[in-house]
């Protein structure tokens, strides 16, 4: 098994949010945020230290949920401060970008990583949609149209044009191209069946980023095999990403109260703002093709919010307590899910920096050699 | 813009052709299916005067002694247009009509104003694509949105006959190495059209034609199959239209106001 290190970058300096979209930035302190991406990129790097394979980036727009609005600049910085890790980029939300400058930039990461980008090409969640004043409506079709465009212009040897529906170049010849051939490693998420089976289609890896249902995640990893294997691929087991929010502490009790507070942040102050959008772009426009997708997904959403820490240990859908439970955790999940990488969340809402920096630890002496044979 | 038949006699005997519309003559080459009237081609009418001869044996029309190879042909379109246009025009060739459309370049440069190869046959290698003898599968390769087809408006004979007369001109080959020889003597400014999803001709073929033409540009027509025209009617008429009417420059974006400059 590998083990990717997720960070969203979170604000931590405020108390409460308003339930406004987009969340005012009055309260932004740059001085502040000088320190805390300081901080929060010395902690990647320590990832690999620690023993994880990948280091992951996101993009998240016009919140303090997330301050990494272009995961492309922490890479960079992390290309740099890494030697072994691969970049895993949980961004580019491409319907949202222009997809030759997504190639560009995706391929000087791969190039100057000397080849460990992991690139992926995500839809994004529905606020992203109001925040760049893209249609959600349009969000698959941008993501197909420009997912193929960014396969060719990595691959195609000669100058070439594109005449499409939501993108057209007449010249495109992108230098540098990728070291990674033919191109490097996609990553699309695959946490509903609809972009299950996109991403199976599209030969990409899976990544179900926070499990939110043991079943429902099991549904999804069945539909993408059986996609693969219907379109000539047979995915391997590095292919399947499942992620949990996790906190490994010397005792339960500890875990569970970092865990616990810092869910209680996440959901009540940090993403108050993000879901009146999301709720606006779900119950307005068709951001969910599939009907029943939509209902399914606002009924898990609120119920999340109110689900405690420990229904969340229950029910598998967390990583939490000492180095033993938590490695017994991790054998459950891949007991049931059968995946070849875990992706692990560890600065969740406002859990100080010092505890996810022994979780980390404590993960990379204990954790990580006794899971990593699965 | 409708099309109107006529025919015109030459050396070989009559050639029947299609013509609509006003503007800067344009002769269109058609696919193995003979000539069709798409709306994109009516579209394309609206801003230029095209001609679309019918190659002998297509259509329901007799062969013509001695015209039995793409050189021939090539010739005997040189021919038309001398006597039915009388001066240099662009040409549009799309699948078997690319092919000869690139001979008639190759072969008469100075009757060419600019080229445009929609998904050209005549350069992909034994084997890989082509026009499979299953209809479904023969649908499949040609056309990303079938739905977009209009009524068949051929009997099926005709259709079939079209395509039997393939081999008379090129004898079944997949690829025309003579023709690659060649294709570095075309000056004529040159636009290669692939569908994304063409399942006939592979990239292979249209990657071919941009390393090897001298002033080419490729450009990849997204969701659609071999038959771009019929796909993608809309991106076809505005990329060719702006093609044949702004040449080089077609590469810069006109924006709103600047088209007519």
């Amino acid at each position: 098994m590998k083990f990717n290190y997720f960070h969203l970058m979170p604000w931590t300096d405020i108390e409460e949010t308003d339930q406004d979209w987009p969340v005012a930035n009055k309260r932004f302190v740059p001085d502040r945020a000088t320190a805390l991406y300081e901080t929060y990129i010395d902690t990647m790097v320590y990832a690999e230290e620690c023993g994880f394979d990948w280091i992951g980036c996101n993009e998240h727009h016009f919140s303090p949920y997330g301050l990494m609005s272009n995961c492309n600049l922490i890479g960079t910085v992390l290309i740099q401060r890494t030697r072994r890790a691969r970049i895993a980029m949980f961004g580019n939300l491409v319907p949202l970008l222009n997809p030759i400058r997504v190639a560009e930039e995706y391929a000087m990461l791969d190039v100057m990583s000397g080849g460990r980008l992991i690139a992926g090409f995500m839809r994004g969640i529905p606020h992203e949609y109001v925040a760049y004043n893209i249609a959600p409506s349009e969000s698959w079709e941008r993501l197909e149209e420009a997912s193929e465009l960014i396969l060719k212009a990595w691959t195609e040897p000669e100058p070439f044009g594109w005449e499409g529906k939501h993108y057209k170049y007449r010249a495109v010849s992108i230098w540098p191209r990728p070291i990674q051939q033919p191109h490097p490693p996609i990553l699309m998420s695959a946490s509903s069946p609809e972009s299950a089976r996109f991403a199976a289609r599209h030969r990409a890896k899976m990544g179900m980023v926070m499990l939110t249902d043991l079943e429902a995640a099991k549904n999804c990893i069945r539909i993408y095999r059986e996609t693969a294997r219907e379109h000539g691929w047979e995915p391997g087991v590095d292919d399947i990403l499942v992620g949990a929010h996790t906190c490994v502490a010397e005792d339960d009790e500890a875990a569970r109260r970092h865990l616990g507070g810092g869910l209680d942040y996440f959901y009540h102050v940090l993403f108050g703002g993000p879901r009146t959008a999301q709720r606006l772009v779900i119950q307005k426009t068709r951001f969910y093709r599939d009907e029943a997708n939509r209902k399914t997904l606002g009924a898990r959403l609120a119920a999340l919010r109110r689900t405690t820490i420990e229904e969340r240990i229950d029910k598998g859908m967390v990583l939490c307590g000492t180095p033993d439970r938590v490695i017994e955790q991790v054998r459950h999940l891949h007991a049931e899910l059968g995946h070849g990488v875990m992706n692990i969340n560890m600065k969740i809402g406002n859990i100080s920096d010092a505890a996810v920096r022994r979780s980390m630890k404590l993960w990379g002496e204990h954790v990580a050699p006794a899971v990593r044979d699965l | 813009m409708s099309f109107q038949e006529n025919t015109v006699a030459l050396s070989s005997g009559p050639l029947a052709y299609h013509v609509a519309g006003d503007g800067p003559p344009v002769i269109h080459m058609h696919a193995a299916s003979g000539f069709r009237a798409t709306a994109a081609l009516e579209a394309l009418a609206q801003s230029f005067r095209i001609y679309a001869p019918v190659t002998p044996g297509f259509d329901g029309t007799a062969t013509h002694d001695g015209v039995a190879s793409m050189e021939a042909l090539a010739r005997l379109e040189a021919e038309f247009a001398d006597t039915v246009i009388g001066e240099t025009a662009d040409v549009i060739g799309h699948s078997f009509g690319g092919w000869r459309a690139t001979w008639y370049t190759v072969l008469h440069p100075q009757k060419v104003g600019q080229l445009v190869l929609e998904c050209p046959a005549g350069f992909r290698e034994e084997g890989v694509g082509g026009l499979s003898p299953d209809p479904e599968e023969l649908q499949r390769r040609l056309y990303a949105h079938p739905e977009k087809l209009p009524p068949e408006t051929k009997p099926e004979s005709m259709v079939t006959r079209n395509r039997e007369m393939l081999a008379h001109y090129h004898g079944g080959k997949a690829k025309d190495d003579a023709l690659v020889d060649r294709l570095n003597e075309i000056e004529a400014l040159t636009l290669i059209l692939h569908g994304t999803k063409d399942g006939a001709i592979p990239i292979s073929s249209p990657r071919l034609l941009k390393r090897l033409i001298p002033r080419a540009f490729l450009i990849y027509v997204y969701d659609a199959a071999h038959a771009i025209e019929v796909d993608q009617p809309e991106y076809f008429t505005g990329l060719v239209g702006d093609f044949l009417t702004r040449g080089e420059a077609f590469l810069v974006n006109p924006g709103t106001d600047d088209r007519a400059a």
